[in-house]
């Protein structure tokens, strides 16, 4: 099975999808998929087809211990994890969509985790219907709550990458949003003095 | 921690005054601020047998500074101009209330000459230096002159306000800033953490600057005044506790280094600053008295200096008000500052505990750390992360002091300073405090928004910072904050997945998830997989939990 290449490999019924949610907008953190291995071997999974020593050691409700690999070379990871809860927002609890807030080494993050056979599923239909997006509108979104103190382009303005766009105050502090690529201002949707939360549409470059 | 009162046989103790004997200084409080300074004053307060009286805005309503004090007086709505920065509101609360003297602890209203004189006018005492004292070494260029005029090397730059607003003068400054010397920085004249302050590499980005740093300083502070000042890389700051008295006597009762800082906003400090010869120490905290004397100080205040790789000393400003990271000091020194302070506001003399502490300034008690905890997320440049808690466990045990207002449950507002609580660790040196201060870390969890906490746990684990190779680019150096998170998000989704799988809690359709610890909903765990592992899992937890 760990031989198959990931895209043909079968994602049995009680295999589980995890990803960090998208509300915490970092990229680069790949979802990963993990089943119990078939077999009577005690303490091993199928990490993305992969079966690999690992287990998670509870102390307690909240607390526990992930090992990772076996013997004295064992990784330990201490872990808070707090209450599974319905995800956020009711589009992803449509999804069937839990999210569960684990704290790592002072991170708190916010895994998402659902079913990978229906993940797959969805993802093959979004694929479908995809395609043309690709080199589409650059959408730039709020990362921080605050209030707009200034905007330095209008609709229509080239713009190179790095530049300083959108003037956020936050907590006392001046924060300077800017440009992610070259493009041209195709939308300004905030104007000084507007108060924003974050996930908020700031601007849109093409 | 050494406690101070088993210090008094070590001293040469003086005849103790009467006053000092039983009385305490005043016998009512108000603690002009909020979080955790505010908790920790109103905690000398009672210490030292006084009242405390809490003021608060409307968001602070149920906080913990409220709950602690013994009176408390709403004075207006979440902003702060609105609430902790209206000094009429704030000493007809003392008024009304019957304090007799006003704490401002740090931030809002602490560095206002004009509120210190407000509580003077009101027949009140202001607890910090003299509305002088605060006008004359608050404005940062006049305490420069100050430094100047008694022979104390300032860090090289102007010495007047640069005339911003004025489109014919900007030759003269570009002329300044070239004798200076580039890259340069652009301060505030009445700044502080940072705010108002800019950076710049060349001549062309000056006037930007220029305007920019003066529009967040009037501000942030109701006066644009900026100057320029060379900037010194790559440089230490340390900076020298100081305590003075009505009878014009100032003493030094150690210095802190205060290097490792994000945006001029400091993240770790540390008593004493770690490399620092006796010789070179009681010279650093000769200098920061002489500044202070000649400044005409009283109470408590902090001489700033930078230092330069070669080791000398330039004299930076004096902050005229109890510093955030004042504790580091306390725990070096046996000295409780905040308690000094009032004896000195009531007009008492430098007491035997502050007396004997200076003489020891130079060769204190141990090491002392200081990691502060701010709602902010240091994957994201350290972006604010305001929000709820919901989860909040402070370490303890020896050695780790907590100076926290906040508990599970409370809002981080967005209208406040992002300081959430300060863990204080202090041991016999250095390497033992950083051991300890691991320690004290793996017991902190905070759910519910991003806080500075992975960052410490790194600076804890760092070699360099256990070789003292500190430096203010120290944190752009060496921190990573985007693989730090994703090393910790790919545990978390190993965790949280292995969960789900062992547990069998799968998310199951548009109902939303089961909750934690619930059956499989199908039932169907087969005894080779899933309750084998589980039952494995649970056996290990035992041994783990009960050790032979």
């Amino acid at each position: 099975m760990s031989d198959e290449p990931k895209s043909a490999r079968v994602i049995g019924p009680r295999a589980v999808l995890a990803r960090v949610a998208p509300s915490m907008a970092v990229p680069g953190t790949p979802p990963i998929v993990i089943e119990p291995e078939i077999g009577p071997i005690a303490g091993r999974v199928v990490i993305d087809g992969k079966a690999v020593a690992i287990q998670l050691v509870r102390r307690d409700a909240t607390h526990a211990i992930l090992v990772e690999g076996e013997g004295d070379r064992a990784l330990r990871h201490r872990v808070v994890m707090l209450p599974l809860a319905p995800a956020a927002s009711a589009a992803s609890r449509a999804l069937g969509l839990s999210t569960r807030e684990v704290i790592v080494d002072g991170w708190r993050i916010v895994v998402e985790i659902e079913s990978a056979q229906r993940a797959a599923l969805r993802e093959r239909a979004r694929t479908g219907s995809a395609g043309a997006a690709r080199s589409g509108p650059t959408e730039m979104r709020a990362t921080i709550p605050g209030q707009v103190l200034a905007v330095s382009i209008a609709t229509g303005d080239p713009v190179v990458g790095g530049q300083p766009l959108v003037v956020v105050e936050a907590m006392k502090m001046q924060n300077e949003l800017r440009a992610p690529r070259d493009g041209v201002v195709a939308r300004v949707a905030v104007g000084p003095g507007q108060t924003i939360e974050v996930g908020d549409l700031l601007l849109v470059l093409e | 921690m050494p406690d101070p009162s088993l210090r008094k046989d070590e001293s040469s103790a003086p005849p103790l005054i009467a006053s000092e004997v039983g009385a305490p200084p005043f016998r009512r409080i108000l603690v002009a601020n909020r979080g955790e300074i505010a908790v920790r004053i109103i905690r000398a307060c009672h210490e030292a047998g006084m009242e405390a009286v809490a003021v608060y805005s409307d968001a602070d309503a149920d906080a913990q500074h409220v709950r602690l004090a013994d009176f408390a007086v709403r004075v207006g709505p979440p902003p702060p101009a609105q609430s902790y920065l209206r000094m009429d509101a704030i000493i007809a609360a003392a008024r009304e209330t019957g304090a007799e003297a006003i704490h401002p602890g740090y931030g809002f209203l602490a560095e206002r000459a004009a509120f210190a004189r407000a509580v003077e006018e009101a027949g009140l005492v202001f607890v910090g230096p003299p509305s002088g004292a605060i006008d004359a070494l608050g404005d940062k260029l006049h305490a420069r002159r100050t430094a100047r005029d008694v022979g104390v090397a300032a860090v090289p730059g102007t010495l007047e306000p640069a005339p911003v607003d004025r489109a014919d003068q900007i030759a003269a400054i570009l002329e300044d800033a070239a004798r200076i010397g580039y890259p340069l920085l652009v301060k505030a004249a009445a700044g502080g953490g940072g705010r108002g302050m800019r950076r710049v590499a060349t001549p062309a980005e000056l006037p930007a600057a220029l305007a920019s740093g003066s529009h967040e300083a009037a501000a942030a502070f109701g006066d644009g005044s900026v100057y320029l000042e060379r900037e010194i890389a790559p440089v230490r700051h340390i900076e020298v506790q100081l305590l003075g008295d009505v009878f014009g006597r100032v003493v030094a009762i150690g210095e802190r280094d205060c290097s490792l800082q994000r945006r001029h906003q400091k993240l770790v400090e540390e008593a004493p600053a770690p490399g620092l010869s006796i010789e070179e120490r009681r010279e650093l905290h000769r200098l920061a008295v002489t500044v202070a004397t000649a400044a005409g100080l009283r109470n408590a205040a902090t001489a700033e200096f930078l230092r330069a790789p070669d080791g000398s000393f330039y004299f930076l400003e004096v902050n005229t008000r109890l510093q955030v990271e004042h504790g580091v000091t306390e725990l070096v020194s046996g000295l409780d500052i905040v308690r000094e302070q009032f004896r000195l506001a009531a007009g008492w003399p430098l007491s035997a505990e502050a007396s004997a502490a200076a003489e020891r300034a130079a060769e204190p008690a141990g090491h002392a750390i200081e990691v502060r905890i701010t709602a902010e997320d240091p994957s994201r440049d350290f972006a604010p992360t305001p929000g709820r808690i919901s989860r909040w466990v402070m370490p303890s045990g020896p050695g780790v002091r907590v100076d926290c207002g906040i508990e599970a449950g409370d809002r981080v507002a967005p209208e406040y300073d992002n300081l959430i609580a300060k863990i204080m660790v202090h041991a016999g040196d250095r390497a033992a405090a950083i051991a300890r201060l691991r320690r004290a870390l793996d017991e902190t969890e905070i759910a519910g928004i991003q806080t500075t906490v992975p960052f410490h746990q790194f600076v804890a684990r760092s070699a360099s910072f256990g070789a003292a190779e500190l430096s203010t680019a120290w944190v752009g150096e060496h921190w990573d904050g985007a693989a730090s998170f994703e090393e910790a998000a790919r545990v978390a989704q190993l965790a949280a997945a292995l969960d789900a799988v062992d547990n069998g809690v799968l998310p199951s359709g548009a109902t939303g998830g089961s909750s934690a610890g619930a059956v499989h909903p199908q039932g169907n765990i087969t005894p080779a997989t899933g309750n084998g592992r589980w039952v494995a899992a649970g056996r290990q937890a035992g041994t783990d939990r009960w050790p032979r």
